[in-house]
């Protein structure tokens, strides 16, 4: 241990009582954090990485105990009164976490939030506080920040959102600055910004950063130190580069190895033409009101798309770009103008007019959580489908198509009686998935299916869902923000931006030599290697 | 797939789950037991109790609760006394055995049979029979005490607490759970139907609500009860139909964020009717905090009808309810503090029992809880 150590964690133990019996979340973990330095706490979800963190922010849930030691500047501060707690508390040691939409209060302008941490630990008047703000602000890279301190939270972009939560961590120059993944809820290039703005704080103001993510690209190109946590115990720590080159443990080598692979073959230049859209638009009313004039967002301006039979079309753009839309308006669950074919003859508009194909036509959503009802079993949700589809199969063979459709997914058939909190992500998108397939559909929309996910359930998934499309000559549109994913998966890309194709063509070509500034910037943020630079 | 090695678990359904849940919790167990109890004796107490809910007994007005029988042994010689007084003759000797009385009248006048009929008015005495003497100036009295029980006491009007409170449990969880049931029942189908279909239909039907809201409830029910008469159903009727409002407005609600759920969204992509995702998707997962505005919404009901009953549009006497029980009570809570605190404490046990097995219905009918 050498001097300049601020932060050592010894022996960390975090224990929950639920009504199954105490759920050991944390077991026995150290760690050393020097001064100036960033250290990155790798694992995948559940693993403890979090719980850790929030175990010495003392924020840990009523029923979480934390046993052991962790010293900061060699003074205790495990299991602190409140009020000890509070005098380090958002003042030495800050945090950032993962949504910025949620951890800002909706109801108080930008200014009183950040004035908030100065008036409590510097003792300033709100006049007093308000040079510091703005310095903060400008310090974090906020534009015309006079006017920005008067705004509220929804006034502002995520990536903005990110930027006050970190200026608010910054307000009382912090040894540690925690980050709880807080580049996760964004794009790949507000991603790229935020953890340049966080690197050249860094240097700037020469805090220590414990940063907490599952993203090893990330880890990469930021971290010193790593320590790959998990079920609660670190199995790997050391140096950035060292775990990088010579990966000692076979869970960090599995990480490390977790990247999707493989590239997807074009189809036949003969396949038959399934699903075509052709200058679909699709424009949702804001607002507006009883007598005030209706506003319109053309989310979707005029695509031309055109899916074979056996292809990927892979389909990237940032949040907001419209990726979304389009793949709902091929599917018609969404109103638009334009032409939708389908096998050649236009898809009807109306629920019970579009019925007879939706078998067919079938989605995969993002959220595996969201995406299952809570209150139907596994069997149930599966056979849905065929309950409107095949309403004259008898309840025994519904149960059989379900066993069958969870073996085709690589689950159990003996789950179908089971609710769906009972699995874990990567085992609910499977059920998702079993869920289209029992209909054997020819054409599946899947809307970042693997962005929930943690990134080696990520690859089963992409194994998976290759697999079904050799085997059953699916078309897949796969909309994501993850170039590595789409990369693997994709044969055509469409990039999009604000509602139009950017760019398009065959994977290899967008990739390796995009036309575009947008789709290069895009392929940067998501897939350099170079470590971030403070801002020279 | 390493992650995908659980243990089958039997096939169960939502309810049967819930029981299995539901019997876990002592609380809400204990409640059901309660108000299955409850229901019991008001279904079926009134037929076995001693006391017609509406006899009454003059000379019992007011008693107290006791566990001992009336009359008390002290009270039996005065109240003898005081009938022969009214019978205008003369008692030469009393003597109290057991449950028999025998008293050795005489007169100066030759006394009449029909004396007999003073004591066979009364409450207190059965049976009286009257051996003269040959010459008519005396005679011996020999009747059965009659032992009543009050164990709650006894009203104003010397009615039996008990059968009063029995009945008006009986009346009062009807109205509660039928008219809960009607709002239950109509609330549910409207407010789904409404934020489901959203827009235009939505703004209408709710705005049907919102003028249903603006009538007093009050001139409601009096419409009602001029139109179709008065009757018990009327009553259940006109409360159901007052209370739907607020269980319409809150299953909207619940509706309109539950439609934007992704599984909602995955069910009309696999081409499920309008029907179908109400019922298999939107109700079950709005069933929470239904199921807790339901528990709320029976004791409302109780007390509406109390309300109605106060204004003479409820039920009327000699027919009572827990509500008209409390509020009689309440008049003559100084006096006579039992015919408040009976029915209150009934109808307190009722209300709390119903909070626990709302709380322990919506517990168990979250299968994350399982």
């Amino acid at each position: 241990m050498s001097d300049n150590t601020i932060l050592s964690v010894r022996d960390l133990r975090v224990t929950f009582q639920t009504n199954d019996g105490p759920v050991e979340a944390v077991k026995g973990v150290n760690l050393d954090l020097k001064s100036g330095e960033t250290l990155a706490i790798v694992g995948e979800s559940g693993s403890g990485k979090s719980q850790t963190t929030m175990a010495l922010m003392g924020l840990l849930a009523a029923n979480g105990k934390a046993t052991g030691s962790v010293k900061y500047r060699d003074r205790e501060v495990l299991n602190l009164s409140e009020r000890e707690l509070n005098k380090i508390r958002g003042k030495k040691i800050t945090m950032i976490f993962q949504e910025p939409m949620t951890s800002l209060d909706p109801l108080y302008r930008i200014g009183d939030q950040l004035a908030e941490p100065l008036r409590y630990h510097a003792g300033m008047s709100r006049r007093q506080a308000r040079p510091r703000i703005l310095e903060l602000l400008r310090l974090v890279g906020i534009p015309d920040p006079e006017r920005r301190i008067d705004s509220y939270p929804h006034e502002m972009s995520g990536g903005q959102r990110q930027r006050v939560m970190i200026a608010m961590a910054l307000a009382n120059d912090p040894d540690i600055l925690i980050a709880d993944e807080p580049t996760t809820a964004l794009d790949v290039t507000i991603q790229a910004q935020i953890l340049e703005l966080l690197a050249d704080l860094q240097k700037r103001l020469g805090m220590a950063i414990v940063f907490i993510t599952h993203d090893l690209g990330i880890v990469r190109r930021f971290a010193d130190h790593v320590a790959v946590m998990r079920r609660g115990e670190v199995v790997e720590d050391g140096t950035a580069e060292a775990v990088f080159t010579a990966p000692k443990h076979p869970y960090t080598r599995m990480l490390l190895d977790a990247e999707p692979e493989g590239q997807k073959l074009p189809p036949a230049p003969d396949a038959p033409e399934l699903l075509r859209g052709d200058k679909v638009h699709v424009t949702f009313p804001l607002g507006g009101g009883f007598l005030k004039k209706p506003t319109y967002l053309q989310a979707v301006k005029g695509i031309s798309v055109n899916l074979r039979e056996g292809q990927t079309i892979g389909v990237v753009g940032e949040s907001g770009s419209g990726k979304s839309t389009l793949g709902r308006a091929l599917l018609r669950l969404t109103e638009s103008e334009g032409r939708v074919a389908w096998l050649g003859t236009e898809l009807p508009h109306g629920i019970d007019e579009m019925r007879p194909f939706r078998h067919q036509l079938q989605l995969v959503f993002q959220d595996p959580f969201g995406s299952l009802s809570p209150r139907m079993t596994v069997g149930q949700i599966i056979t849905e489908g065929l309950l409107i589809h095949e309403p004259s199969m008898s309840r025994a063979e519904r149960n059989t198509r379900a066993g069958e459709a969870l073996e085709e997914v690589g689950l159990d058939a003996s789950m179908r009686n089971r609710y769906p909190h009972e699995f874990s992500g990567g085992q609910r998108q499977r059920i998702a998935i079993a869920r289209t397939m029992i209909l054997r559909p020819r054409v599946i929309v899947l809307d970042e299916p693997t962005s929930a996910l943690d990134r080696s359930v990520q690859k089963q998934i992409v194994t998976l869902l290759r697999d079904l499309q050799l085997k059953y000559k699916l078309s897949y549109f796969f909309i994501s923000h993850d170039l590595s994913v789409v990369r693997a998966l994709a044969d055509h890309i469409i990039v999009m931006k604000s509602g139009e194709i950017v760019e398009e063509g065959p994977t290899e070509q967008v990739f390796d030599a995009p036309r575009e500034d947008y789709t290069r910037r895009l392929m940067e943020a998501a897939l350099s290697t170079e470590r971030f630079r403070p801002a020279s | 797939m390493t992650d995908a090695t659980m243990t089958a678990a039997p096939s169960r359904s939502l309810w049967q789950d819930a029981w299995i849940r539901l019997k876990k919790n002592r609380a809400a167990l204990a409640s059901l037991v309660v108000l299955v109890v409850l229901g019991l004796a008001g279904a079926i107490g009134p037929m076995i109790s001693p006391h017609p809910y509406g006899a009454i007994y003059q000379q019992y007005v007011r008693v107290p609760p006791s566990l001992e029988a009336y009359p008390r042994a002290d009270e039996i010689e005065p109240a003898v006394t005081d009938l022969i007084r009214r019978a205008r003759v003369d008692a030469t000797e009393t003597e109290v055995s057991g449950d028999t009385v025998t008293v050795q009248i005489a007169s100066d006048q030759p006394i009449d049979e029909r004396v007999v009929r003073y004591f066979q008015r009364s409450d207190q005495f059965f049976n009286p029979e009257l051996e003269l003497a040959g010459d008519g100036l005396s005679g011996t009295l020999t009747m059965g005490v009659e032992r009543n029980y009050f164990f709650l006491g006894t009203d104003n009007l010397g009615r039996d607490m008990l059968s009063r409170i029995l009945i008006g449990v009986r009346i009062s969880l009807a109205i509660g759970l039928l008219a809960s049931a009607m709002a239950l029942v109509l609330g549910v189908t409207y407010g789904a139907i409404s934020g489901y279909l959203g827009g235009r239909v939505d703004n209408v039907m709710m705005r049907i609500v919102d003028i249903l809201y603006s009538l007093p409830f009050i001139f409601f029910v009096i419409l009602l009860l001029v139109f179709f008469g008065r009757s018990l159903l009327i009553i259940f009727i006109a409360i159901g139909a007052t209370e739907w409002l607020d269980m319409a407005r809150i299953v909207r609600g619940q509706t309109l964020s539950l439609k934007r759920r992704e599984f909602v969204q995955a069910a009309e992509a696999l081409g499920a009717t309008r029907a179908g995702i109400l019922k298999r998707h939107i109700i079950p997962n709005a069933l929470g905090p239904v199921i807790v505005f339901v528990t709320l919404l029976v004791p409302k009901a109780i007390l509406a009808e109390s309300l109605l009953s106060f204004l003479g549009l409820g039920v009327q006497d000699p027919m009572t309810s827990l509500g008209l029980l409390i509020s009689e009570g309440a008049q003559n809570m100084r006096g006579a503090s039992w015919q408040l605190i009976g029915p209150a404490a009934v109808l307190t046990v009722i209300l709390f029992a119903l909070n626990f097995l709302g709380d322990g219905l919506r517990d168990s009918l979250d299968p994350k809880e399982r």
